[in-house]
């Protein structure tokens, strides 16, 4: 890893020379949440936001996609990906995203996934965890890659990791702007990393999990939950790694129609549905559980498929929180 | 591209039954046509443009080149849309996808077939597949259907049932509803048709289990109970294929419609099947 300092003087012209490389998004305040948008200038920005309620993936697999066009009846690919800088970024969306990138880059490839991937830039920013965040249990709560550069807060700027070739082209460009990290600025930025650490308050005991929930099959506890749970899909919506889509087509004219996905959730009950009106997931039951089991599943390669941004509990109408289900189970179970 | 679809002709349609037919398409492409290789077990997704996509079993075999077919029962929108579609229409194809049955694996052993209602479109393929190379000791079709109008590739069955017995191919056949027609091929073929569900079939039989392979499709309640009739023959569990169906979209792990199992086990029936085995079932809940 390259390291070099951005001193709070330089920081504006870094910020709008970014400009050159693509559209810029960035969090930005919006009456209560926050939320990544286009954005001009730095004072936009919520420097010190929490998270936003959609994470990044809505760069990448749209709330609404359209894939084919389809023109005299053949189809056309539909757009292409305009180049775009992600500015502000968490490290839980940074392992979050890449979770994304082990299901849409595998063979067969998803092409728009990859083109809007390849044309993007992400610049990661340090941040302080609020009372939702479970992310140190996780280990997301530090992204060794992922990004081009992560900007961590300094006293008096930032201390930048360039973390991939594109972030090493931009470094380049803006060599004036750099200045060598010094022992002080190391000091600095380990006292951050520390301060951080010990602000997360909740915590995901991983030990066994995997089992225990698989055993706790006909807990109690899930029942509990399925009274409570509104079905409503929040949760699916707002995690940075619920993918799940439906595709329809729909006429834009007589001759010309579109080939669309958006976003599934599987707390709706057709998510599970088959021809003479079988459903796998019949139950609320069978769909919260169905849910953390996902979730919950541990990946040798890439490990659970929940990095702690603690959105879904954020966002939950019914106040249903995720470490506290997961703890109950595993309590059930004794 | 990913899920670009092919221009595929429809040169026959078929009326099987009332809610059933089967289409014999070829691509419009002569070069992807010739390269178009699957396995019995495998699917394709259907798209008719403008109006959406939908899975389908390949109910042909890959020894008979030059077409495929594919066997569709009338259950809703998509379904009615390809129903309508007349000889020479086009629809779009992309596939072929999961699996499929491990028929190279399968060579020199005994083949049971147990199929329920619409499963047997998916096990026709590994039936005629078998038929046509010859490469296995013994076929056995168990086939268990609601009445006689609603017996799938009739002909062919019926065929079978009065002269398999050459090609070392026994087929049996369970009905529930009765009728002149069931009963009058009750007394040609008893005790190999008989009145009952598919498992009744299994009754008297003993088969050698070192060298015999079940292969089960048909809708969801069949599963267990025909599993228990093979297990209390001992027949391993690696030994007992099924293919399953969920709701499908993408048909290549992307949309994860399909995904099945716990935190421990989690399998995407498009990718990782959509053939297991009884391990893979024992292994992986909610797989049947
Ligand atoms: C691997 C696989 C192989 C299949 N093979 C065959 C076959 O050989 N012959 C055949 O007739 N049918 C087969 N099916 C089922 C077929 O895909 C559905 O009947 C069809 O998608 C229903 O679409 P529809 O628009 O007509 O129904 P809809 O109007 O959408 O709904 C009717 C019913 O079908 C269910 N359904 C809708 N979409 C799907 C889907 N993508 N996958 C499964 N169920 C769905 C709905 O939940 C509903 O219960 C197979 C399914 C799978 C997954
Ligand atoms: S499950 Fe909840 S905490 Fe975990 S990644 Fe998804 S939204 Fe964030
Ligand atoms: S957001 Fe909360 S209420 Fe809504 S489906 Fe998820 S757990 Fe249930
Ligand atoms: S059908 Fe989309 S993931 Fe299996």
């Amino acid at each position: 890893m390259r390291y070099v300092k951005l001193s709070q003087e330089n920081f504006e012209e870094f910020f709008n020379s970014l400009k050159r490389w693509g559209k810029l998004y960035a969090p930005v305040k919006k009456g209560n949440i926050y939320s990544f948008q286009h954005v001009e200038n730095s004072s936009e920005i919520a420097f010190d936001y929490t998270r936003t309620m959609l994470p990044l993936k809505k760069f990448f697999v749209k709330p609404r996609d359209e894939m084919l066009k389809l023109k005299g009846g053949k189809w056309e690919e539909s757009n292409g990906a305009e180049p775009i800088i992600l500015f502000g970024v968490h490290s839980c969306d940074i392992h979050g995203l890449e979770i994304l990138d082990k299901v849409y880059l595998a063979e067969p490839v998803d092409p728009y996934y990859k083109r809007r991937r390849e044309n993007s830039i992400i610049i990661g920013i340090s941040c302080m965890p609020d009372e939702y965040c479970f992310c140190k249990s996780l280990g997301t709560d530090f992204a060794m890659h992922g990004f081009d550069l992560f900007l961590h807060e300094l006293p008096d700027g930032w201390l930048v990791r360039v973390g991939s070739v594109k972030g090493h082209e931009i470094a380049w460009e803006n060599e004036e702007l750099f200045e060598n990290v010094t022992e002080e600025d190391f000091h600095h930025f380990r006292e951050f990393e520390e301060k951080r650490a010990n602000s997360v308050k909740r915590s995901l005991n991983k030990e066994g999990l995997a089992d225990i929930l698989d055993l706790a099959f006909d807990s109690p506890v899930w029942k509990k939950y399925e009274r409570i749970c509104l079905g409503c899909g929040n949760c699916n919506m707002v995690c940075p790694t619920c993918r799940c889509y439906e595709v329809c087509d729909l006429w834009v004219n007589a001759y010309e129609a579109v080939r669309v996905r958006r976003y599934d959730s599987c707390f709706m009950e057709t998510h599970g549905l088959v021809a003479g009106g079988h459903n796998f997931r019949a139950t609320r039951l069978d769909r919260f559980r169905h849910r953390y089991y996902c979730k919950n599943y541990f990946d040798p390669e890439s490990g659970f498929n929940c990095v702690g941004c603690g959105r879904c509990d954020e966002f939950c109408p019914a106040k249903i929180e995720h470490v506290k289900v997961l703890d109950e189970v595993r309590e059930g179970l004794q | 591209m990913t899920f670009q679809t092919h221009d595929a002709r429809i040169l026959e349609v078929k009326e099987l039954t009332p809610r059933e037919k089967l289409f014999t398409l070829r691509f419009v492409d002569p070069e992807i046509n010739r390269n178009f290789k699957y396995k019995p077990g495998q699917f394709v997704i259907v798209d008719i443009r403008g109006f959406g996509e939908f899975p389908i079993s390949l109910c042909s075999t890959p020894t008979r080149e030059g077409y495929f077919q594919l066997c569709v029962r009338r259950v809703g929108r998509m379904t009615k849309y390809m129903q309508e579609l007349k000889e020479g229409d086009i629809v779009g194809i992309r596939g072929p996808y999961g699996n499929g049955f491990p028929m190279e694996k399968m060579e020199g052993s005994t083949l049971i077939l147990v199929a329920g209602g619409l499963g047997m479109a998916p096990l026709r393929s590994v039936l005629w597949y078998a038929l046509d190379t010859g490469k296995y000791e013994n076929i056995y079709l168990f086939y268990g259907t609601k009445a006689y109008e609603d017996i799938l590739f009739r002909e062919e069955v019926i065929h079978l049932l009065k002269h398999g017995e050459d090609m070392k191919c026994h087929v049996k056949l369970a009905y529930e509803v009765e009728s002149p027609s069931c009963i009058y091929l009750e007394k040609g073929y008893s005790p190999r048709v008989c009145k009952g569900v598919v498992t009744d079939l299994f009754r008297g039989e003993n088969f050698d289990v070192e060298n015999t392979y079940a292969l089960i499709c048909g809708p969801p309640v069949m599963y267990k109970f025909v599993i228990k009739e093979l297990l209390d023959r001992k027949l391993s569990p690696g030994r007992i294929y099924m293919t399953l169906e969920r709701r499908m979209r993408c048909g290549v792990g992307k949309c994860g419609h399909c995904i099945v199992g716990t935190s421990t086990s989690i399998k995407y029936v498009c990718k990782d099947g959509p053939v297991f085995t009884y391990w893979d079932a024992l292994s992986t809940r909610g797989l049947i």
